[in-house]
């Protein structure tokens, strides 16, 4: 047993002052990325902020906090996100079961009309609220859905490129992500169109540490087509919460949990 | 009153914009009492003629709604059980009865949670459940039904109860249990807006309607119980319904001489499923409706029991566009017992009825606007109703609708038939805050 540990301390001393010639494989890479964007903690919270312009500089704003917990560390997640804004939004609860193997379960509650809907969930490249940022940049894409292949290692980044193994699927052909040594967090992403032109990018405009995991509080996709963009602020981030199952149920759409809320 | 409401709200919210809310919300009190809602106008031009009290429009409104919420920590008790008060009204002036204006408490409730199992909601709100898209088996909750031929929000088709709801929660189950005091009809034509088809006139009536609906005594032995159990297996979620109460739109004759009308009483038993399939999301719900006054069936005065069957289907089809479609299969039972103790003279309603609904929604210009389409058809009455509309989202605030209702029939007397002359094309402009 020491003689174990004994090897296992040389092999990690190894590593540790021999990066470069041990260098992270691909798969490595974007495994930690898809954790350190989308599974920091065990659960979290965030208010969010998203604001949108237009070709014509027209201004629209949506206000929501979103609730997560994480099933499996880079596998099953919930979401709950309750709205705020715009008024005629306020209170309505969208929820997600995410999953990894198969389609999500979204639902959507309104108030109004005390309505559970359950949404299809098949395009999660479609809009998110009608902002620049598509469903699986909120709540990740399947690491399964492309190939990977690292192109570049300059000094503080890994430059990987995405091709989605079914092209039919997605409105891109493939898409560059540049994901930071040090924390790994994306923090850009390229998206090019079929006639492998520029067409989408979002960035993390800024990264704060909160309670010792890197996040994003500030990002930023432009549709180049359309010449729109969406900034998302996030604030009062708060991981690891202590979140329960049971918020993601029926029950807390038609009450929502102030308790883990921020009103 | 309302008049003055309204016009108080609008001063408020024009002179409130200096004071830099993005969203032009309402602030009452230093602790924050925040009002949200909105103010809106409604015109609907009328395609058909009838002899309705006007045949130029049949629906032209003001609106305002205005909508609070509090939590309540002047008690212990009530900050322990996470108490929560909503409330919501809408002021309208109705220009279709010459500017009568008009007071609707929608919501006015106290929500607690006195344990871990249990939430209980009192006082005025609005119940929902079951799984069909315009079509209710297992939801018996009261509709308004003028309003949504006339084009107003959906928010309107659900009209509110005074009631109580006990919602309890464990590992394996869940269950509602809803108590509702006082019987609320749905509201259905009585030939001043809209006509319909009155037996008592012998096809579609109007203004000449003269037939009375007598609702249900105001005793105990009268309050209606709607009682939910459900559970989720993994993405599928099912349920178990029941009710008792009556029929919520007056489905039996009281007496035919002085042409009077009732809500017999009803007791349904229903179940629901609803999860992912064929791509998309599948649901399906049955209900089994005994009329409790003519469970055979023989009373020609009174409806039958009947069997109903929903099955739905939805799916996201790429690029903001989404397709629902729905079958509903309708059985009036015992229907021998009917047909012999009809008279002559009665309409005579078919055994089956086969409904069909489609909807498609579009999003365009970044989901800015919204393009709906809803069909209603029914291949054995041989009726339907079409129902467009445009939404146009100017700005976070400012909304713009477009949209049309188009019932038709081959016959006077089938659901949709009878509302052919009805047809409108409506406006509606609303400012959120």
């Amino acid at each position: 047993m020491k003689r174990f540990i004994l090897l296992g301390l040389i092999v990690s001393s190894v590593f540790m002052f021999n990066p470069k010639s041990f260098a992270q494989t691909v798969d490595e890479i974007i495994t930690k990325a898809n954790l350190a964007s989308y599974y920091a903690g065990n659960d979290g919270r965030s208010q969010v902020t998203m604001t949108i312009t237009d070709s014509q500089s027209r201004i629209r704003t949506r206000g929501f906090q979103i609730l997560r917990m994480d099933v499996q560390d880079g596998g099953e997640q919930k979401y709950y996100v309750y709205f705020s804004q715009p008024a005629d939004v306020q209170d309505m609860v969208y929820m997600v079961w995410k999953y990894t193997d198969k389609d999500d379960d979204r639902w959507m509650y309104l108030p109004a009309l005390d309505l559970v809907r359950r949404i299809a969930a098949t395009d999660t490249r479609s809009s998110f609220v009608g902002s620049n940022f598509v469903y699986e940049d909120i709540s990740g894409r399947n690491l399964d859905l492309d190939t990977h292949e690292l192109l570049a290692s300059p000094t503080d980044v890994y430059i990987i490129k995405n091709t989605p193994k079914d092209a039919g699927s997605v409105e891109f052909s493939y898409y560059m992500i540049s994901i930071r040594k040090d924390n790994f967090l994306p923090v850009k992403a390229e998206y090019f169109d079929k006639q492998r032109k520029l067409s989408r990018v979002v960035e993390a405009l800024e990264i704060k540490d909160i309670q010792g995991y890197a996040s994003v509080t500030k990002s930023k996709a432009t549709d180049l087509a359309n010449n729109s963009n969406t900034v998302i602020d996030f604030s009062n981030i708060k991981y690891d919460l202590g979140l329960e199952a049971d918020i993601f149920s029926e029950r807390y759409l038609r009450r929502p949990p102030r308790k883990w809320l921020d009103q | 009153m309302v008049r003055s409401i309204i016009t108080i709200i609008i001063i408020v919210l024009i002179f409130g914009f200096g004071s830099g809310n993005a969203f032009g919300e309402l602030q009452i009190g230093q602790n924050g009492l925040t009002v949200n809602g909105f103010i809106e106008n409604d015109f609907g031009l009328k395609l058909g003629h009838d002899i309705t009290k006007r045949d130029e429009f049949n629906f032209f409104e003001q609106r305002l709604q205005l909508k609070t919420k509090t939590y309540p920590e002047w008690n212990s008790l009530l900050e322990q059980w996470m108490a929560k008060i909503e409330a919501k009204a809408d002021f309208t002036i109705d220009e279709y009865y010459n500017a009568r204006t008009n007071v609707d408490l929608r919501v006015l409730s106290l929500g607690i949670a006195p344990a871990d199992w249990l939430d209980l909601k009192l006082g005025r709100q609005v119940f929902t459940w079951g799984t069909g898209d315009y079509l209710f088996i297992n939801d018996l909750f009261p509709k308004d039904y003028e309003s949504f031929y006339i084009g107003r929000e959906d928010e309107y088709l659900k009209k509110p109860n005074d009631g109580i709801k006990a919602s309890f929660y464990a590992d394996t189950l869940n269950a509602d249990l809803i108590l509702i005091p006082v019987f609320e009809p749905n509201t259905v034509f009585d030939g001043q807006r809209l006509s319909f088809f009155d037996s008592f006139q012998g096809g579609i009536a109007g203004t000449n309607s003269d037939r009375h609906i007598i609702a249900p005594a105001k005793t105990a032995e009268n309050a209606e119980y709607a009682f939910r159990t459900y559970r989720n297996f993994e993405s599928y979620e099912t349920a178990l319904y029941f009710f008792r109460g009556h029929y919520p739109s007056p489905r039996g004759y009281l007496n035919e001489m002085n042409r009077e009308l009732f809500y017999p009483r009803l007791d349904v038993y229903g179940l629901s499923l609803r999860g992912p399939g064929l791509g998309g999301i599948v649901n399906a719900e049955t209900g089994y409706y005994n009329s409790r006054q003519d469970e055979a069936g023989d009373n020609r005065l009174i409806e039958n029991p009947m069997f109903k069957f929903l099955i739905g289907y939805s799916k996201d089809l790429g690029n903001d566009l989404s397709l629902g479609l729905q079958y509903l299969f309708e059985q009036t039972l015992e229907y021998d017992n009917y047909s012999k103790a009809l008279l002559p003279a009665d309409f005579v309603w078919d055994e089956y009825r086969h409904l069909n609904t489609l909807r498609l929604t579009k999003l365009y210009k970044s989901q800015t606007i919204r393009a709906n389409l809803f069909v209603f058809f029914s291949p054995s009455d041989l009726d339907g109703y079409v129902r467009p509309s445009i939404d146009y989202d100017l700005s976070d605030v400012l909304k713009l609708t477009l949209g049309a209702n188009l019932p038709w029939g081959e016959d006077v007397h089938t659901e949709f038939g009878q509302t052919e002359h009805n047809k409108n094309i409506y406006t509606r402009v609303r400012y959120s805050f």
